[in-house]
């Protein structure tokens, strides 16, 4: 029986191949004139600084961001915001700045789907924070849910300094090993929205309806 | 005596609601392209390197196919190959018996739709639910999309509203917050409850074997995150090169499709989760669809195949604003449609698509890999008369007008005859009512008549008199 | 640049062959003695090669490529015959022979050659004046309110936009109003407009509603097909929009 799948499986394959083979020899496919040139090499000093284009482009998205100047600016701010709130985080020790320090009694990647779900505010750190388009990075990993940016009302992500980039392609190249390792990676760029129904903004569909950044040194 | 198409966009001609749902929608939509691409540095050439990528990766697409294959499979994904729909649908729900599925959850994916997945898996005895907020709604409806990236286009609020009173019980509403909120706490239970989530793919890295897919409701994240399976159904033609060229598409695709810089949730997938990580599926399943595409790329209009489905030829297109998406008879609408739809399922039953154009180039002038849409068009029509699909009379005509057109003496004498015909059979200027071929013209407007004297007799006429 | 100043520079051909077109040549004669006077005006000689007939459109963009190559043969014949520029008052018809004569030829070495050679030599009239001869300044002058109407294969096929609009703003007395989605399509492509009437007639009468709506007295644009579609839809709506091609306002004006 398993063989007999196997066989069907490199049946299609090796008709399809065949197929696409067949197929290349007669495509009519436009050739890029000689002189145009095949990667895009964006000046390397941006006329703005990163932190600046992040904080413009993610407000204008409706992002709220605060920038912080300690690692004690950012434990106060964090306790602000999740303060008599259920939250759901990634593992503490997942977490800058020692922010398992203040985060007690909360839900976290090992807890069961129902627990996670009811969850009202979920804390992330990232992996990247990309200037041009103002969006938050996440890996994939032990302890660092992918649930805890998606299921909650409210999403707060804490970025360093260091992790801010001008683009996803220099995302790419710093974190190309990473990257690797991981099993997905997700790019997070303002609150869930749709426009589905007359073109009209709504937001918080599926995902968070509030999106918060706190950048610390 | 009409075709099907003739009668479909004559219904939708009629339909006054769908018409200035769809005005008002095209023009907001081709206005947030066009401001979206103004704040893109070097736009020309983002797109000229993403489309010469693209038709370069299709000159060797079997070395991509199975070096994107080698990096799924070394990611710990299971890479399956369909040749049709019926069989990429058969492979689902081998997948799902498989894993004792008995809830799938869809994010938006128009090759599912291509292959009516929905319908397989629920004949396998699985309930399954899109939730694409606008395809859950067309689900509701047991309706189709009528736009890539719009499904919904062609309803007005308080249709969705009707919808979800009479389909999930929910009180009347025509304010779109709170139709998006019925539909957030009704999906809310079925993204916990799945135990497979199904999704197309936006793009296919071939140096990574990496999915990734766009979306802005947050669906697309759940769907690959909170089930234990994932399967991506994708077509073969869905690769780009490298990550550095997914940026750029990227960057294209969401200003093309919605006027973003970048969709909310873009998110890269490349397998399973590790044993020790908690989130993620267990299971990554890839089903490389062909359906007819490797026959598109043996053609004329193999550039298709580098369309990225981003919806922005049908907001230009003054074709799909009349007519809608459903007139175009399949999943693919508008000017891309008019390509792929008889590319995939051949030009016999679809000959009216492309001859369904102005050739206006609206279409191509916002393709952002500046797709040569009028050109493929114009050879499709070449290809249905190759293939002997016209009628009579068009042939008897084209051939009479071959012959005539060569000869300057026959020219001049059928020119005369015409004229004389036309003028006869008026006194005015104009014709309202013209027989043959050129009924069709005063259906909806008049026919100037030939001049008494055309311009090479006037011209004549004043040398000799100089 | 004004045409003494032209004809001091050299830029003035002295003499052209005119490619009138078939829909000139039967339905609209008066443009084609508008050309003709115009560029006689600006001292340019004008030859009308008699032997000419039709691009082959008709059966191009209906798919009949091999009816369309015999008629396309025949036209690069007789366009060989003669040299010096070629001036095409219809911007269909000029891409026809500019872009598609290519695309028609493209396995057929000796005839892509002279297709080549004649496309080369070609030239949309607006183009031809501000292009070729370098001229906007052509001291006409008109009282009217006018609206033009871009044709698609003129702006997007041969990429002409600004020169009609600048030989047009260049018409003393012409006021000139820029129409609402001006790049729209009005429906004509062709045996498009008879095949999908309902389609078509919906695409002008949008443009004609932009027309009207734009107060405008007449409407001007560089294609004949457009133009027949337009001045057809107007006529059965009743409007007294007037219609024109840019030649005919021209020549008005150099009187």
């Amino acid at each position: 029986m398993a063989s007999e799948k196997a066989w069907q499986v490199n049946r299609a394959r090796d008709t399809i191949l065949a197929r696409v083979r067949l197929a290349e020899r007669t495509a009519l496919l436009p050739r890029a004139p000689a002189e145009m040139p095949r990667h895009l090499e964006f000046a390397s000093q941006p006329a703005e600084p990163c932190l600046e284009r992040f904080q413009r482009e993610a407000r204008a998205l409706g992002i709220e961001t605060f920038l912080e100047a300690s690692a004690a600016g950012v434990r106060n701010r964090i306790k602000t915001l999740v303060i008599n709130r259920r939250v759901f985080s990634w593992d503490p020790e997942l977490l800058p700045y020692d922010l398992g320090s203040i985060l007690d009694n909360v839900v976290l990647s090992r807890d069961t789907r129902q627990e996670q779900a009811l969850a009202e505010i979920g804390v992330t750190g990232c992996d990247g924070a990309i200037a041009e388009t103002g969006t938050l990075a996440m890996l994939s990993g032990r302890g660092k849910s992918r649930a805890a940016a998606l299921l909650p009302p409210v999403h707060v992500a804490v970025a360093q300094r260091s992790d801010l980039c001008l683009s996803m392609s220099e995302f790419f190249r710093k974190k190309s090993g990473k990257l690797r390792a991981a099993a997905s990676c997700s790019f997070i760029t303002g609150p869930s929205r749709t426009a589905d129904i007359e073109l009209t903004l709504t937001v918080g569909v599926h995902g968070p309806g509030r999106v918060i950044v706190v950048i610390g040194p | 005596m009409s075709s099907p198409f003739q009668q479909r966009v004559l219904a939708a001609m009629g339909d006054q609601g769908l018409r200035s749902a769809l005005d008002r929608a095209t023009a907001q939509l081709g206005d947030r392209r066009k401001n979206a691409f103004s704040s893109l540095d070097h736009s020309d050439l983002i797109r000229d390197i993403s489309r010469y990528a693209k038709m370069d990766l299709l000159r060797d697409l079997s070395g991509n196919l199975q070096r994107f294959e080698h990096a799924l499979q070394d990611n710990g994904a299971q890479v399956h190959w369909a040749e049709d729909g019926p069989r990429a649908n058969s492979i689902i729900v081998d997948i799902a018996r498989q894993g004792r599925v008995k809830l799938a959850v869809k994010s938006k994916s128009m090759v599912t739709e291509e292959t009516h997945l929905n319908e397989a898996l629920e004949h396998a005895g699985m309930e399954v639910v899109d939730t694409d907020l606008g395809e859950y709604i067309v689900q509701l409806a047991r309706s189709r999309p009528s736009h890539i990236i719009a499904p919904i286009i062609h309803m007005s609020r308080a249709d969705v509203g009707r919808v979800m009173e009479q389909r999930i019980g929910v009180p009347f509403s025509d304010d779109p917050q709170t139709l998006a909120r019925y539909a957030r706490e009704r999906l809310r239970t079925y993204f916990l409850r799945a135990d497979m989530g199904i999704t197309g793919a936006n793009f296919g890295v071939v140096e990574t074997g990496t999915i990734c897919l766009v979306t802005n409701e947050g669906n697309g994240g759940m769907v690959t995150t909170l089930p234990r399976i994932h399967v991506v159904l994708m077509g073969i033609e869905k690769l780009v090169p490298t990550l550095a060229h997914l940026d750029l598409f990227l960057k294209i695709l969401a200003r093309s499709a919605t006027g973003q810089k970048l969709s909310v949730y873009t998110t890269l997938v490349s397998g399973p989760r590790a044993r020790d990580h908690e989130s993620g599926p267990e299971e990554v399943h890839v089903i490389l669809l062909d359906n007819g595409r490797s026959n598109i790329l043996a053609g004329e209009t193999a550039e298709i195949l580098g369309c990225i489905r981003c919806g922005a030829c049908l907001n230009a297109c003054p074709v799909y604003k009349n007519i809608g998406g459903h007139a175009y008879g399949d999943t693919y609408s508008g000017p891309i449609g008019a390509i792929v739809t008889p590319g995939l399922k051949g030009l016999h039953d679809w000959k009216d698509l492309p001859g369904a154009s102005s050739l206006c180039g609206a279409c191509r002038e916002v393709c952002p890999v500046r797709l040569d849409i009028p050109k493929m068009l114009l050879s499709l029509r070449k290809t249905s008369i190759e293939q002997g699909l016209s009628t009579f009379d068009m042939r008897m005509a084209m051939t009479a007008f071959g012959i005539v057109a060569r000869s300057p003496n026959l020219y001049r004498f059928f020119a005369a005859l015409v004229r004389w015909v036309l003028r006869r059979s008026t006194q005015q200027a104009w014709v309202k009512t013209a027989p043959g071929l050129a009924a069709g013209w005063t259906k909806v407007r008049d026919l100037k008549v030939p001049a008494a004297k055309n311009f090479q007799q006037q011209w004549r006429a004043r040398k000799r008199g100089k | 640049m004004k045409p003494a100043e032209a004809h001091q520079s050299g830029a003035l051909p002295a003499k052209v062959q005119l490619f009138h077109t078939c829909l000139i040549n039967e339905v609209f004669p008066e443009v084609g003695m508008s050309v003709v006077r115009v560029l006689e005006k600006l001292g340019i000689e004008v030859e009308v090669p008699l032997r000419q007939t039709c691009c082959g459109q008709p059966a191009y963009n209906a798919g009949f490529q091999a009816d369309a190559k015999k008629v396309a043969r025949h036209m690069i014949t007789v366009l060989h015959q003669a040299d010096g520029p070629i001036v095409i008052p219809s911007g269909s018809c000029a891409d026809m022979v500019i872009h598609q004569y290519a695309v028609l030829f493209q396995d057929d070495e000796k005839w892509l050659a002279k297709a080549h050679s004649v496309a080369a030599r070609c030239h949309e009239f607006s183009s031809f004046l501000v292009d070729v001869v370098g001229l906007t300044q052509i001291g006409a002058r008109v009282r009217a309110r006018i609206a033009y109407h871009p044709s698609c294969h003129l702006s997007r096929g041969l990429g002409v936009q600004q020169q009609p609009r600048e030989l047009l703003r260049a018409v003393a007395g012409v006021e000139m109003i820029e129409l609402r989605e001006s790049e729209e399509c009005c429906g004509f492509g062709g045996l498009f407009s008879v095949k999908n009437p309902e389609i078509s007639g919906s695409m002008m009468n949008r443009k004609l509603a932009a027309v009207e709506c734009s107060n405008a007295e007449r409407l001007v644009s560089c294609d004949m097909g457009c133009l027949l579609q337009l001045a057809g839809g107007l006529h059965r709506r009743g409007s007294s929009i007037k219609t024109q091609h840019l030649a005919q306002l021209l020549d008005e004006g150099m009187q």
